[in-house]
């Protein structure tokens, strides 16, 4: 076994490449702030431009293949890439692009060749950002009752209906989202899968108001929002794996989003906590003192590791191509569960100062509050806890003979 | 970054199951449990003579010389079982010991006795004020001509009633270090007595004013028995907590299997949510315990500073033990608390191990010195 990337000397070469490169073109203007519903335009702006860059060095969809766009590189570049983008406690691609994610993956594995050749480059050279959009007033959990329509109408498919709770701040350039393409057909062979440009007329975004926006996967989204679709006429061309087969299509979107790709990034709410307590005293000494707080950091540590451990097994398990099964939704459910434990954990070390941002009497520049906030709310996106349990169990074969297999990935 | 098992380890993975399969099916089992004498059965003998139980010993002293996830690829086939010691106790920490505090003329006397099995040393730790900590060893040594009386109760003393030898903690009546002493459990004044009830292959060893020769003093000096007995803790807790991921396994393809066959309600009882609720805390405790402990082998065997995740690894893999017994006992209910079935097999042992070589909590604040808090 070997828990680390081995890197040639060729590829502690690249490392140093990649570390050059980013010292000079990581933006020192880029700002951190622990509630991204705080991200400027202008902040939106050098993280995008910094993910053009590395589209364009093939180095933010490092493993995808070359010939659309990705960087056609191992998974040992991939994983160094994204160690040395993490040292500045950015994400790969440094801003939300969930629906590039794994509308990418998606298509990779059931768009036809054209439409390969159309929609993967503009994303994996982060020349667009991509939304998401499943969820539906009546289709959180059960995604499969989602009943936004898509009409055949000549050459293009007429959209009507509502979204909820998806993208981010700051707008997108395409929307990949899941619709009804027949209101008559049996569940699960009803569905059709789009990549929507943005720009289509008939669209409105409206933001929403949540106690924070939440999200697992580290670049925060800003706000969510309810998109509405009013007679918006998308192309035929852009139906991704055919009428009435978009349940085979969110297989594979879902396996990404339960968590089966895995992530090496370190959890930087551990070592916000440990640096606040160690700088911070209590009754004339430090926090990390106290017999008590020691013990709940202690569990938090633990409870980090073993999330971190699980994300670094399912990431080895995507890439090595191993068989994976319940692997996925355990990831999420750890994450989820763990964290919603770890915030009160830290409510029980920081008291009041966990719950608030204010620049003198908020612990750790806010960091804190807003997880205080975000725990709660990353019980549901990509599947709630319970959900994930139900995935696990179906996976596992749980009372059952037969047990259900992961979605197809590339 | 591979975590998967090279494939020789897969090839003895595949070879330990089948031997243990044949060997300690669970009647084996449950009678070696009934009769609390492990070492004796023939089982043990043929284990033994599989040359695997030297695994964690070097090759120049009569052992397998293998890597530390060898070790766990073994004793995690071992853990399913769950096979009794004396593995553990005396081929891996008591050889550990020895390794680490003992002086060539002991390293060549007794390592490949070990490996072999032909003699079973097993640590004597801990005693009345139950702890882990140098400060609570108060059996006492002294020197008596040209060699040393031992006086003292070690209790909770793990597999003790299989040794031919112990090795005892001991401090110096003239100096007042701790140091490690072999002692024959057939020397005059050495009482062994089993204890009953829920604890495993648990029992209190009496030393009343036992004498052995000077020789018997590992290292031949108090000072260093206590460093030495350590640094062999830290390399066993790793392989003991594969010891109990084979064994969450176990309980875990128990749990999932009698989910699936069990009907109640006119269904299988794992189509109910309840019970899938068990199992799926089941699984996150065995892979937590499993990939804490994988990640502290694989350090262990790439020379990487390893004590934080041993004391994680230990913390994590122990409570996951106890915790998956129990998830387990709510899926079976009634049955799984018949001795027959084999449940209970795990839950006595998860207890036992839940204490051995210290406590979760124990390890936890270990973890937090480790970390430098």
């Amino acid at each position: 076994m070997d828990f680390e990337p081995t890197y040639t000397p060729e590829q502690e070469e690249f490392r140093q490449e990649v570390r050059g490169w980013l010292a000079e073109n990581v933006s020192p203007d880029i700002a951190h702030p622990p509630d991204s519903i705080n991200i400027t335009e202008e902040q939106y702006q050098l993280r995008r431009g910094l993910g053009r860059k590395l589209g364009e060095k093939g180095w933010l969809w490092a493993t995808a293949p070359e010939e659309y766009g990705g960087g056609g590189l191992s998974l040992d570049h991939a994983v160094v890439i994204e160690e040395e983008v993490d040292s500045y406690g950015l994400t790969v691609p440094p801003y939300y692009d969930s629906g590039g994610r794994l509308g990418g993956a998606s298509i990779m594995v059931w768009g036809t060749e054209e439409q390969k050749q159309t929609f993967l480059p503009p994303i994996f050279r982060g020349e667009v950002r991509t939304w998401q959009l499943l969820t539906e007033p009546e289709a959180g959990s059960d995604l499969a009752n989602a009943k936004m329509s898509a009409e055949r109408d000549g050459d293009d498919y007429v959209i009507n209906g509502q979204k909820i709770y998806v993208g981010s701040s700051l707008g997108c350039d395409y929307m990949w989202t899941i619709t009804c393409t027949d209101n008559e057909a049996p569940r699960h062979q009803n569905l059709g899968w789009f990549m929507i440009p943005a720009t289509l007329p008939g669209i409105t975004i409206q933001p929403m108001e949540l106690l924070i926006s939440g999200g697992e996967s580290g670049a925060g989204s800003g706000v969510k929002n309810t998109v509405f679709f009013d007679n918006v006429r998308v192309p035929a061309f852009n139906l991704i794996g055919g009428e009435n087969e978009g349940w085979k299509v969110a297989t594979t979107h879902l396996e990404l989003e339960h968590g089966t790709g895995g992530r090496i990034a370190r959890n930087w709410l551990v070592d916000h906590l440990f640096e606040y307590c160690r700088e911070n005293q209590r009754n004339g000494q430090p926090l990390t003192k106290d017999p008590d707080v020691r013990d709940k950091l202690i569990d938090i540590y633990v409870e980090a590791e073993i999330a971190r451990l699980f994300n670094l097994r399912n990431y080895w398990m995507r890439h090595s191509k191993a068989e994976i099964t319940y692997e996925g939704p355990q990831a999420s459910y750890w994450r989820k569960m763990s964290g919603l434990r770890m915030s009160q954990s830290i409510l029980d070390i920081l008291g009041p100062s966990a719950l608030t941002y204010d620049p003198q009497w908020g612990a750790a520049d806010g960091h804190m509050e807003a997880h205080q906030r975000s725990a709660i709310v990353a019980i549901h996106p990509g599947g709630t806890a319970d959900i994930q349990k139900l995935i696990m169990a179906r996976r596992i074969g749980i009372g059952r003979e037969v047990r259900e297999q992961a979605g197809a990935l590339a | 970054m591979d975590l998967a098992l090279t494939e020789e380890q897969e090839m003895l993975k595949t070879a330990v199951r089948g031997f243990i399969q044949v060997e300690y099916p669970k009647e084996t089992l449950l009678e070696m449990a009934a009769e609390e004498q492990p070492v004796t059965a023939e089982p043990w003998q043929r284990l033994v003579a599989t040359g695997w139980l030297g695994i964690a010993i070097p090759q120049e002293y009569g052992g397998e010389g293998g890597s530390f996830t060898d070790a766990g690829v073994l004793f995690e086939e071992l853990g399913r079982g769950p096979v009794p010691g004396p593995h553990l106790s005396s081929c891996v920490l008591a050889a550990s010991a020895i390794l680490e505090g003992g002086t060539e003329e002991q390293k060549q006397e007794w390592l490949p006795a070990l490996a072999r099995g032909e003699r079973i040393l097993v640590p004597a730790m801990t005693e009345a004020n139950y702890s882990w900590a140098e400060e609570d060893v108060r059996l006492t040594a002294r020197q008596n001509g040209g060699g040393l009386r031992l006086d003292g109760t070690k209790v909770y003393v793990f597999d003790a009633v299989s040794a031919t030898h112990l090795l005892c903690t001991a401090r110096s009546e003239e100096t007042n270090e701790v140091g490690l002493v072999i002692v024959p459990v057939t020397a005059n004044g050495v009482e062994i007595r089993s204890l009953p009830g829920f604890a495993w292959n648990l029992a209190e060893v009496k030393l009343n004013d036992v004498s052995v020769d000077q020789n018997s003093l590992a290292g031949s000096s108090f000072a260093g028995g206590w460093g030495a007995l350590q640094r062999a803790i830290a390399r066993t807790i790793p392989v003991m907590c594969a010891y109990q991921v084979g064994a969450c396994q176990s309980v875990y393809e128990m749990s999932v299997g009698y989910s699936r066959t069990r009907i109640q309600f006119g269904r299988p009882i794992g189509r109910f949510q309840r019970v899938e609720d068990h199992i799926i805390n089941l699984v996150n405790q065995l892979d937590a315990a499993r990939w804490t402990t994988y990640e502290t082998l694989w350090k262990l065997d790439s020379g990487k500073p390893a004590a934080d995740s041993i004391h994680l690894a230990k913390a994590v893999g122990s409570a996951a033990y106890y915790q998956a017994c129990n998830f387990a006992h709510e899926v079976h209910a009634g049955v799984g608390s018949v001795t027959e079935y084999g449940l209970t097999l795990h839950t006595t042992a998860s207890r036992t191990l839940y204490h051995y070589l210290g406590d979760p909590q124990f390890h936890r604040r270990r973890l937090a010195d480790a970390l430098s808090l």
